[in-house]
């Protein structure tokens, strides 16, 4: 990438950012008379219109949280007697919560890459001159609109014991399988979820290729860069805060995918399609507040470390284009 | 001028970020749904002192502020009828009673209210000879319309009903008069009749269904309540159109257990468990007081009025069981600023749904009890987890009940959350000494060792057989059960033994023999329950029809051997001297198959109660719940004719039962000598049978199956249970294999298992 260095159009978002860096010091240097105060009466109203927003966040976010935690260190919410991490150390034993962590994150761990990866080579291909593009987007667009419930009516329709995947399996000489009470359970999941979210990854991946200055993209053509090349040190490093905003969402839309297993197979499904929620959920609807709020807090714990990590590779990965 | 502008702009500002965040607050306080929050005004009972000379009411209505209550005395000695017709002046007290001119085959069948306050009564004739035996021939019945003085009781007219009413089958089942006079009644055969003060016909409507109450409102229009799209519907009858017409919005009608009567204030007076008014014109329904709040039990609300100071009237109409009599009771219920009431402590009761038993004790403890009052909170919904949900929130909140009843949650869940509070210690205190009850059945119900909850009667939940094929066991294994039906190879197991009630019945209360809760390993895929799929898919589908012949009932069929087994609750020795009438032999109560062989249950029944751990007044809420097994209350469960509802849990009272049982009665023959007649009589299907006074042998055979119960019925998790029959349908289906369906069971209960240990 030796060759963009220094040459960045003027229309660049780190030139922008130094022009207005140079602004506000220039606007600092200038003296003007109560700027102090019209500093201070400004702070005041900015937090005064910030107000109801920190409220509604202590409110629904901070403070559940807070609950939580409490939960998390009493021995069940009737005696409220406080156990210290004893739910931690019960639900990190606890045979059904393991299994619902490896699932969930082999769940997490084969279908966000996938929703990632497919969803970025449908923006590229949607990107390049072909037919019908517009249908094409429309086609991957139409799961959005789907109600769960109906999406999860086809998924049964199709992967039943009776249903049409076996249909097919039958016609093609093979004995039926047991979709959705077997190992095969998770790959279900993973085609209905990559189903489901590719198309919303997709228009998230096309808006970003098609903000990438047009004119790096002419200079590299005219300094002979292979495609591989452009869109390797250009297109991927353009879109590497869309990439990580991706990622997260597939993650976070990842632990979701609870609402269809728990709509396909009800609150004990076949054990590779238990996750982290069936537990949560569970143990909620059997009062064991203890340990859905030790299994949260372990869970958000792991939540932050990954986006934590991811943020670390995007700032390394996007630091020269995000200055 | 820029400043004062900047000033008012900030100020603007500021109230808009004051007002935003206090209405984020605003959605954040306790919700009044769930609390029993303080009326503002309450109905006091004020009783009226009437004489009543009648063994039932028939009829009652007001007119205005005047009550005419309709009933007649049946004097055992002579055999004749009288009736009377009661009428009670609300304004000044009065009560007088009106002669009624019946004759001797006269019956009254309906009484209404007639626009110039006159009353028209539906009366039945009957005619009718007997033959040398006896036997009624030449039977026939007339139907006259009365209409007498609301003044004296004179009658004004009596015209004949036959003409309009045409076919000889048709009976006057719902009858009223509306503002212009017209008469409408219906015929039970979907047809109202209307017509005029002459009986000049008017129309003939034809209804859907059966019509549950056909009520006049304020206005003096016609309505009808019957079943329609959305549960009990009122809709208007249109003369004009001659139809019936649309139903009225926004009244709640329930389920047919609700009565409606014309309005003085409003439209309607709608009484059912609450007592409300309904405005036609508003489309608007306010709700006035529930009759249990008043202290008075709404299954015995027989009728109800509006008077003209707003005061609401009631028949009560309790059935006493010891006296095995009818008492009635008019009452006037008047508003009253609830500060002018003698203030009371509250305690709250809550229960999925109200038991009747529960519902009376709590009626008597709010009436006699000084300090304390009875709230009664329902979770009850169209759905039952909405309403456990609604329960369990209450519990973490802080908000829970002090008195729990337990019959329809599970019950050891609460138990081991620490919901509950260990009851003995309560009991101890109270000088209620465990030995005086049944042991067994308390222990039944202990959590470790430990009385959560409690009982104040309860059946035997068993399964019987008869000795000469299954032998003299007390109890089986699954296995051993399968055993012993494969080698007799029976037309069916149960009188209607479908292949999802079989297997259900095999598993459901036999599930731990397929969990180990110690090591948390499941054998679903084991060969026993594999087998018990197998062995269950031999019998029909519940789609499918099992061959049933009138000649051949139940007892026909288990004398033969046809059919094995029969699943029986028992509750009374009466039952049990049945029973045995019904095999023709013997029985064995082997019970549900169970590993330990213990096969018996108790099933609880008039209230399932636990106190919250969480109560600020426990002491009080014991003080209700220990009045559900004081000796009193005990010995009232034990009915005179011994056909009670269930046994009793102290042993006082069951012993009194025991002795009811095996005392004959007697009746004097023509010799003037004392022969022992029959108690009862009792019919199962095609088995009937005269019930004569136990014998000490029966007695004893009842008591040692009493003492064999140690366990309670129903206290499985029907998440498992729908996860066996879910997964097992395929299976039946013919679509899996046993292996397969127990395989996928075994899957998905195991994580089940895991996450609850």
């Amino acid at each position: 990438m030796r060759f963009l260095k220094g040459k960045m159009p003027k229309s660049s978002p780190k030139i922008m950012r130094t022009k207005n860096k140079n602004l506000n010091k220039a606007d600092k240097k200038r003296p003007k008379a109560g700027s102090n105060r019209r500093d201070r009466r400004g702070k005041r109203i900015s937090i005064l219109y910030l107000l109801p927003s920190v409220a509604g966040v202590l409110l629904f976010f901070v403070l559940p949280f807070m609950i939580v935690i409490y939960y998390s260190v009493i021995d069940n919410p009737i005696s409220g007697q406080f156990v210290f991490f004893d739910n931690f150390i019960m639900v990190f034993q606890n045979a059904a919560f393991k299994q619902a962590a490896r699932n969930t994150m082999m769940f997490s761990a084969v279908a966000v890459p996938l929703a990632v990866i497919l969803s970025l080579l449908l923006a590229m291909m949607l990107e390049s001159k072909i037919p019908f593009k517009s249908q094409f987007r429309t086609f991957f667009l139409s799961p959005m609109m789907v109600p769960i419930a109906s999406v999860v009516l086809i998924w049964q329709v199709l992967f039943h014991y009776n249903g049409m995947m076996n249909e097919v399996l039958e016609w093609f000489g093979k004995g039926k399988i047991d979709w959705l009470n077997s190992g095969y359970a998770q790959v279900v999941i993973v085609v209905l979820f990559l189903w489901k979210n590719l198309g919303y990854n997709m228009i998230l991946f096309m808006s970003a290729l098609s903000s990438i200055p047009k004119d790096i993209l002419e200079v590299a053509v005219l300094e002979s860069a292979s495609p591989f090349q452009i869109f390797w040190h250009i297109k991927l490093r353009y879109m590497s805060s869309t990439l990580l905003f991706v990622t997260i969402m597939s993650l976070i839309n990842s632990f979701k995918v609870f609402r269809e297993i728990y709509l396909l197979k009800g609150d004990y499904p076949y054990d590779t399609m238990y996750m982290l929620q069936h537990f949560m959920n569970n143990t909620f609807g059997k009062l064991d507040y203890q340990k859905m709020s030790a299994a949260a807090i372990m869970m958000a714990i792991v939540m932050v470390i990954i986006i934590g990590i991811l943020f670390l590779t995007e700032n390394y990965f996007g630091k020269d284009v995000e200055g | 001028m820029k400043n004062r502008n900047n000033r008012l702009t900030s100020f603007i500002a500021v109230m808009l970020c004051v007002i935003m965040t206090v209405l984020t607050f605003t959605g954040c306080g306790k919700s009044g749904g769930g609390e029993t929050s303080k009326k503002e005004f309450v109905y006091v009972p004020e009783y009226v002192q009437v004489e009543f000379e009648v063994n039932y009411i028939d009829t009652a209505v007001s007119i205005g502020d005047t009550i005419y209550l309709c009933g007649n005395s049946w004097n055992e000695d002579t055999g004749e009828s009288k009736y009377y017709l009661y009428k009670y002046n609300a304004a000044d007290g009065k009560v007088d009673t009106l002669s009624v001119e019946m004759g001797e085959n006269d019956s009254l069948g309906r009484m209404a209210a007639t626009p110039d306050g006159n009353l028209a009564l539906i009366v039945f004739s009957s005619d009718y000879e007997t033959d040398e035996n006896g036997e009624i021939t030449d039977y026939s019945q007339t139907m006259e319309l009365r209409v007498i003085s609301g003044e004296d009781g004179a009658v004004i007219s009596s015209q004949d009903l036959s003409p309009v009413m045409g076919n000889e089958d048709s009976y006057v089942q719902q009858f009223c008069v509306d503002g212009k006079g017209n008469y409408y009644l219906f015929d039970g055969n979907q047809m109202l009749h209307v017509v005029g003060p002459e009986l000049q016909k008017i129309c003939d409507i034809s209804v859907e269904g059966w019509i549950n109450n056909l009520f006049t409102s304020k206005e003096g229009d016609v309505y009808m309540c019957s079943y329609g799209e959305t549960g009990m519907e009122a809709k208007k009858i249109d003369l004009e159109t001659k139809a019936v017409g649309a139903k009225l919005e926004g009244l709640v009608s329930g389920y047919g257990n609700q009565n409606y009567y014309a309005g003085l204030s409003k439209s309607i007076l709608v009484s059912g468990d609450e007592v409300s008014l309904y405005d036609v014109a508003a489309a608007k329904q306010e709700t006035l007081f529930s009759w249990l709040d008043a202290d008075l039990n709404s299954n015995y609300i027989q009728y109800t009025g509006e008077l003209s100071d707003g005061r609401i009237w009631a028949i009560y109409n309790d059935y006493s069981t010891s006296a095995q009599a009818n008492t009635f009771e008019l009452i006037l219920l008047k508003k009253t600023k609830a500060s002018e009431v003698a203030a009371k402590e509250e305690i709250t009761y809550g229960a999925l749904y109200l038991d009747w038993n529960v519902k009376q004790n709590i009626i008597n403890f709010n009436k006699t009890n000084e300090k304390y009052r009875i709230v009664v909170k329902e979770y009850e919904t169209d759905d039952w987890e909405t309403g456990v949900t609604q329960f369990n929130a209450d519990l973490t909140t802080g908000n829970c009940p002090d008195i729990i009843d337990l019959s329809s949650v599970n019950y050891t869940q609460y138990a081991n959350k620490g919901v509950l509070v260990d009851l003995y210690p309560y009991m101890e205190k109270s000088g209620f000494n465990k030995a005086d009850y049944l042991e067994n059945i308390l222990e039944a119900y202990e959590v470790d060792g430990k009385l959560y909850g409690i009982i104040s009667q309860f059946y035997i939940s068993t399964t019987m057989a008869k000795q000469s094929v299954v032998g003299d066991i007390q109890g089986w294994t699954l296995s051993e059960m399968l055993d012993f039906i494969e080698t007799q190879n029976p037309d069916n197991v149960f009188p209607y033994g479908y292949r999802d009630s079989i297997f259900y019945y095999c598993i459901y209360n036999n599930i731990d023999e397929f969990i180990d809760w110690k090591t948390g390993k499941c054998s679903f895929d084991g060969s026993d329950f594999i087998r018990t799929l197998e062995f269950a898919a031999n019998f029909p589908d519940s789609s499918e029809t099992i061959a049933y012949s009138e000649e051949e009932g139940i007892s026909a069929r288990l004398r033969a051997n046809k059919i094995l087994l029969m699943q029986q609750s028992l509750g009374s020795v009466q039952e049990y001297q049945m029973m045995n009438g019904l095999f023709g032999e013997k029985i064995s109560y082997v019970g549900f198959p169970n590993n330990e062989r213990e096969g018996n249950l108790v099933q609880g029944s008039g209230g399932f109660l636990g106190i919250s751990a969480k109560s600020k007044n426990k002491d009080a809420a014991w003080e209700f719940v220990s009045s559900m097994i004081s000796e009193e209350y005990q010995q009232s469960l034990v009915a005179e004719n011994g056909s009670g509802w269930g046994f009793p849990i102290k042993r006082s009272a069951l012993e009194k039962m025991f002795e009811q049982d095996m005392t004959p009665e007697y009746y004097e023959d023509e010799n003037g000598e004392q022969v022992e007649q029959m108690k009862t009589s009792w019919g199962y299907d095609d088995f009937n049978m005269d019930i004569y006074a136990a014998t000490q042998e029966e007695v004893d055979e009842v008591r040692k199956l009493i003492e064999s119960v140690h366990r309670m019925s129903g206290n499985v998790d029907q998440q498992l249970m729908n996860i066996i029959t879910e997964e097992s349908a395929a299976f039946f289906k013919g679509q899996k294999s046993a292996a397969d369906t127990a395989a996928v069971i075994q899957n998905r209960i195991q994580i089940y298992v895991n996450e609850n240990r």
